[in-house]
């Protein structure tokens, strides 16, 4: 009936030295327990609203006591609010973290550092009820845990930031840059980490520092191509600040850009095999994508130059496969006209190229292996998301078509329409120009169908090796032999028809072949690929 | 077969009451005389069977107002927002007529069963009665007995009362009906029922003490300017100049004067609220009509019921040239506002008070410190730092070792517990502290030392405020009670007791007569600080009230209370005129500017707001009539940084200053 049960009671009593204690007394004493323990409270809770705070703290309860002529509990005094920890198994159970502590170790103890006087800073909260953009006060309709700022954060600094002026640069401002950048350098995967990036993202004021933190970034992505988790840290910042409104970072891109580019081409980026840095170029990348998005306009060589960074990396076929990874996935991110550009000419030399190293039989090293299909997953993804976009732009200018296909695949179709029809129905109707007008281009239109007779076996296959993409393990030798039939299967049929139309014939087979396998991945663009087929043709199959 | 039942239904009942000797008695008796039975007639029986079935133990509670509710909840939508207000009291008192009949497991199920039902509503007072468990919480709890003693008075049209008499009445829930006539008090209104707007007097918790509340508010209250008042003096120089200087001249005279009468009048000068008007009307000399012409406010001028203190030409001076150079604020000139942030307080800062001119901002601390810094001697501290504080420190053998001549503030020591609360005069030269320790210290910051100590409340001091003129302040207590001092006298002047709860703040009326305190009963009361009367209770707030302010013209009063709410009080009427929605989180403080156009609020939640006043007391004139509750206009938010606001302050410029410490968990 109480909230306490008379269990409770009954320890209380034992760890008092009262072992024969009756249940009837148990009994009765818990309801009143529990009234008195609400009694407390209810003072407490006075104690701590007159001392201002909205966190009941252990001087509250012993306030409370005080008030009521009992003695206070010793032992918890603290000016911080206790931290609880939750009993593991159990929902609502609490406990204090209390450790043993070694007298020794306390006697030993340098004496900690003399906790900062109280101090008071003096602000304008606002000027005739306007609130000036200064440090001190709240960003405006900033989301409220951006409020804790780091500035004030750890040792509590008395932190009062000035407003800066040219080229000095305030004892505040360096306190702060110097705590940013050790954060940095020491905890990148911290709480305080993050929230300084979010200062970073929205603080005012920080305008002084951006030559200093594009240097630091410059300085430390030179030296530290090995450590991913800096790198990444790094990456991080950089665009934190991107982020930052009131900073104007574009007269500090040509500093910045080089060590984001070097973070997505490098040749070689963390220590251990099994750093993901495949992670670390895709989001320097999107840095880059971004960039060149925001100020692309006023920079007018700003995308050319980026561009051709990229495009370097991806025809040297000296190059190691990471780099032609960061600069395909870098020329895709900037849009698909540079992919129809300069990726679609070249792909049948490269695939030709990349095909060894994907097959087990001809590339002995399993990193090597992997580090190509990292590779073919970017092509596919790239030339995947270009056809998408011509896709869309010709939906409305040509209409529909019928044409006979050389080489219909009845089973495959039927699996096909049957699993798809319903969905892609509409999705078919607009993806159906793009063939037509493939077709005007070359007679190789047909060639869609050539890979549809694998379809079934690579249905069966596409889930295994999805879940294979991240970890390699045997699946991929098997798994690579059969795209490699495929592979030579298309390129059978590619031989019979002109250029042209066989390096558009391999990207369509790439595309849907994309399509199929990392349908779980890319989910979209999966299936706007499977609706290749035009309806007109599937009824011919039918 | 009937004597065999009734015979049961005897026996069960005897039982069910405790009888035992009557039942064994009953027993043999009906053994013996089963032949000759005396017939009982089949109704009594039936009575009787009835009766012992009603007795069929706490479930009746239970089911009787879960049959309410259900019916309570699918009445017609026109009435259903008036029944609705039955419930509450219907199941407070069921709970407590279980835990008082001793059903303590059956009270916690019901209680649990139902309490979602209130919790929107009556959160605070739910939590206070969960924990009754027993016959003797009952006895023991302030809260409970003033629930068990007292009446809920409801208002509800006259066709929900029919409704809800006949539903009762139709499902024999005898128990619901004994508890709504001992406990409810309806005040049946012909007609339509009322809007469904929360009005907070729809259902007033506070029981009989609502039907006090009502009878003083009905005194006469005088919340008039005090006559002679320094603004006025200015408007009459700066209109009459010519004759200015003279009347300035008359003011002193007429002060030193009533100085001199001091000590002889202590107890009787206004001694009577009808007095004082004989006086007004009397008194009015020729200097008090003209400037009764001239004034631009129109707000009535009173006499003082108090000896006022002097004040010094040279402050006197000063306080007119910022009365000249004030800034008109108004809801399109809003104020600039300076913040006073704390910082490395580590929690420990319990309070924050600014001067009137804004140049001394002190702080109480939970290590039963008090320190005051001189934001003017912050400014240009840093180089001459040195030597200024080894003055300091040689001055004041209290402020104790100064750390290395590096110390901005000047500290205070004495006390023996927390500083829950601090006030400057209105000068600046004393500080009045209050502490857990239940004393109140004043301090002078010219000498840097403790002057007085006052003790006379029995428990922790939350509030004490100097009032507008110095030299009087009042306190409040943990006691239950506020307190009048005066600097001179180390016993209190008066003590006003009535509040059922802590009282929490307290704050001067602008004219001084009257002193107004919040309490953690939920209520505001106005004191009379002549008679030490009671002159009004407001009643309205849903939780503890924290903060207080009185509109420079005295007609307006503004609390605060912990759940974020403010209410704008008529003084004159005693009624609410808007509460004021917006804040998230307690208001630690108030503060109308000078002239009584806005109002600042400075909260829990980091921010502090600015609330037009002129439009939300119009206004909500204007659509009383119309039964529609208009909510105060917010001018602005000004978030802080991560930084409750504890204090706040109009200097007489009309400059806003607010101080807070910076929390540096959020």
């Amino acid at each position: 009936m109480s909230t306490v049960p008379k269990e409770t009671i009954e320890v209380i009593a034992q760890s008092i030295g009262i072992t024969n204690l009756s249940p009837d007394v148990a009994f009765a004493l818990a309801p009143d327990l529990e009234y008195r323990i609400r009694e407390i409270m209810q003072e407490s809770i006075k104690c701590m609203r007159h001392s201002k705070r909205t966190i009941l703290t252990a001087d509250d309860v012993d306030s409370a006591l005080a008030l009521r002529n009992l003695e206070p509990i010793y032992g918890f005094t603290s000016n911080d609010p206790l931290r609880f920890k939750r009993a593991a198994g159990h929902k609502d159970l609490f406990y204090i973290d209390d450790k043993d502590v070694e007298f020794k170790d306390l006697i030993e103890a340098p004496l900690p550092k003399a906790p900062l006087d109280t101090s008071i800073t003096s602000h304008w909260l606002a000027i005739e009820g306007v609130q000036p953009a200064i440090p001190e006060n709240a960003p405006v309709e900033a989301p409220t845990e951006i409020r804790k700022s780091s500035e004030y954060k750890e040792d509590g600094i008395p932190v009062d930031i000035k407003l800066p002026v040219k080229h000095v640069i305030t004892k505040e401002l360096q306190l702060y840059f110097d705590k940013i950048t050790e954060l940095v350098l020491n905890k990148p995967a911290s709480i305080p980490f993050r929230r300084a990036l979010i200062s970073l993202a929205t603080d005012m004021g920080l305008h002084p520092l951006v030559p200093y933190f594009s240097r630091f970034v410059a300085d430390e992505v030179a030296q530290n191509l090995h450590n991913l988790t800096l790198l990444f840290a790094l990456m991080r910042l950089v665009r934190s600040i991107l982020q930052n409104p009131h900073i104007h970072i574009e007269l500090y891109l040509h500093q910045l850009m080089p060590p984001i580019i070097t973070c997505v081409v490098a040749k070689r980026i963390g220590n251990r095999l099994s750093d993901n840095h495949w992670e670390l170029r895709n989001f320097s990348v999107n840095l880059v994508a971004s960039i060149c998005k925001r100020f692309g306009n006023v920079y007018h060589n700003l995308q050319p130059r980026v561009t051709k960074t990229f495009l370097h990396a991806f025809l040297d076929p000296t190059k190691a496969l990471p780099q032609h990874y960061g600069a395909i996935k870098g020329i895709a991110a900037l849009g698909s006209r540079l992919v129809r550009l300069f990726i679609l000419p070249n792909l049948e030399p490269y695939l030709l190229l990349l095909e060894p190293e994907m097959q087990p039989e001809k590339q002995r090293n399993e990193t090597k292996r992997q580090e190509a299909w990292q590779v073919y997953g970017a092509l596919l993804c790239a030339v995947g998301q270009c056809m998408h976009e011509r896709a869309k732009i010709f939906s409305n200018l040509l209409s529909p078509s019928t044409r006979a296909s050389s080489r219909p695949n009845g089973k495959a179709m039927i699996a096909m329409s049957s699993k798809r029809k319903a969905s892609t129905e509409n999705l078919m109707q607009q993806q159906q120009p793009p063939l037509k007008k493939l077709a005007t281009d070359g007679p190789g239109g047909v060639v869609p169908m050539n890979s549809m007779s694998v379809d079934m076996q690579m249905q069966g296959s596409a889930g295994a090796f999805s879940t294979m993409m991240g970890v390699p393990n045997v699946g991929v030798s098997s798994m690579a032999r059969q795209i490699s039939n495929d592979n030579t299967m298309g390129r059978e049929v590619g031989g019979q028809q002109s250029k042209v139309s066989s390096i558009l014939a391999q990207a369509w087979k790439d595309d849907i072949d994309a399509g199929q396998l990392l349908s779980s991945v890319y989910e979209l663009f999966g299936e706007s690929l499977l609706s290749f087929i035009p309806k007109a043709e599937a009824g011919v199959f039918l | 077969m009937e004597e065999d039942e009734i015979a049961g239904y005897v026996t069960a009942y005897l039982k069910k009451k405790g009888f035992t000797q009557t039942e064994k008695i009953f027993q043999e008796e009906f053994q013996t005389n089963k032949t000759n039975s005396s017939p009982l007639e089949p109704d009594i029986a039936k009575h009787i069977l009835s009766f012992s079935q009603l007795e069929s133990g706490p479930a009746r509670f239970h089911d009787g107002y879960s049959r309410l509710r259900s019916w309570t909840h699918c009445s017609l939508d026109l009435y259903k927002h008036e029944l609705l207000r039955v419930l509450y009291p219907v199941f407070i008192h069921c709970f407590m007529d279980l835990v008082a009949k001793g059903h303590v497991q059956e009270a916690r199920h019901f209680f649990n069963t139902f309490r979602e039902d209130h919790e929107m509503m009556h959160l605070r007072d739910l939590q206070k009665l969960e924990g009754v468990l027993s016959p003797t919480h009952l006895e023991e709890m302030e809260f409970a007995h003033s629930l068990r003693q007292s009446k809920f008075n409801i208002k509800i049209c006259e066709y929900s009362y029919e409704l809800l008499l006949q539903h009762l009445h139709s499902t024999q829930s005898t128990t619901i009906l004994g508890i709504i006539n001992e406990h409810i008090n309806f005040q049946v209104t012909p007609g339509q029922p009322s809007s469904i707007v929360d009005d907070p007097e729809a259902v007033t918790l506070s029981g009989s003490s609502q039907d006090a509340a009502n009878q003083i508010n009905q005194k006469e209250i005088h919340w008039g300017l005090l006559e002679d008042s320094l603004e006025e003096r200015l408007e009459k120089a700066s209109s009459l100049l010519s004759d200015s200087e003279k009347g300035e001249g008359e003011a002193k005279e007429g002060e030193t004067e009533e100085n001199k009468k001091r000590p002889v009048e202590g107890g009787k000068q206004g001694a009577s609220i009808k007095k004082v008007k004989k006086d007004k009307g009397g008194s009015a000399t020729g200097k008090n009509t003209k400037a009764e012409v001239n004034t631009v406010s129109a707000a009535p001028r009173v006499k003082p019921e108090l000896p006022m203190p002097i004040i010094p030409t040279e402050v006197e001076q000063s306080i007119l040239e910022d009365l000249r150079n004030r800034v008109q604020l108004s809801s399109v000139a809003l104020p600039s506002v300076s913040f006073y942030t704390f910082l490395n307080t580590h929690n420990g800062l319990s309070c924050s008070s600014i001067s009137h001119d804004g140049s001394l901002v002190a702080g109480g601390f939970s290590d039963s410190s008090l320190k005051v810094w001189d934001m003017a001697k912050l400014g240009e501290q840093t180089a001459s730092s040195l030597s200024q504080d080894e003055n300091d420190t040689s001055q004041n053998p209290q402020m104790g070792q100064s750390g290395g001549g590096k110390r901005q503030y000047t500290l205070f020591q004495g006390h023996s517990g927390p500083v829950y609360a601090a006030s400057f005069s209105p000068v600046g030269e004393f500080i009045l502290s209050s502490s857990a320790d239940s004393t109140i210290r004043l301090w002078s910051t010219t000498y840097n030392a403790n002057l007085v100590c006052y003790k006379g409340h029995n428990y922790p001091v939350w509030d004490v405020q100097f009032s507008p003129v110095g030299h009087y302040f009042a306190s409040s207590s943990h006691d239950r009670t506020a307190r009048i001092w005066s600097m001179e006298r180390i016993q209190p002047l008066r003590i006003m007791a009535g509040h059922l709860s802590d009282v929490d703040c307290v704050q001067w009326h602008a004219n001084c007569n009257y002193i107004a305190t919040g309490s953690s009963d939920k209520t505001v009361r106005l004191w009379d600080v002549q008679s030490g009367e009671c002159v009004r209770v407001f009643v309205g707030h849903r939780s503890m009230i924290l903060s207080l302010a009185m509109s420079p013209d005295g007609r307006y009063m503004a609390s605060g209370d912990e759940d974020g709410t403010i209410m704008m009080w008529d003084l004159s009427s005693g009624r609410c005129l808007t509460p004021l929605i917006g804040h998230t989180s307690c208001v630690w403080s108030l503060a109308f500017s000078c002239e009584g156009s806005v109002l600042a609020s400075g909260s829990a939640d980091c921010s502090v707001k600015l609330w037009d006043v002129n439009t939300s007391t119009k206004v909500s004139r204007a659509e009383e009539k119309s039964g529609n509750a208009s909510r105060l206009r917010s001018l602005k938010t000004l978030p802080t940084k991560s930084t409750p606001v504890y204090a706040l302050r109009f200097s007489r410029r009309n400059l806003l200053f607010a101080a807070g410490a910076l929390a540096k968990n959020g």
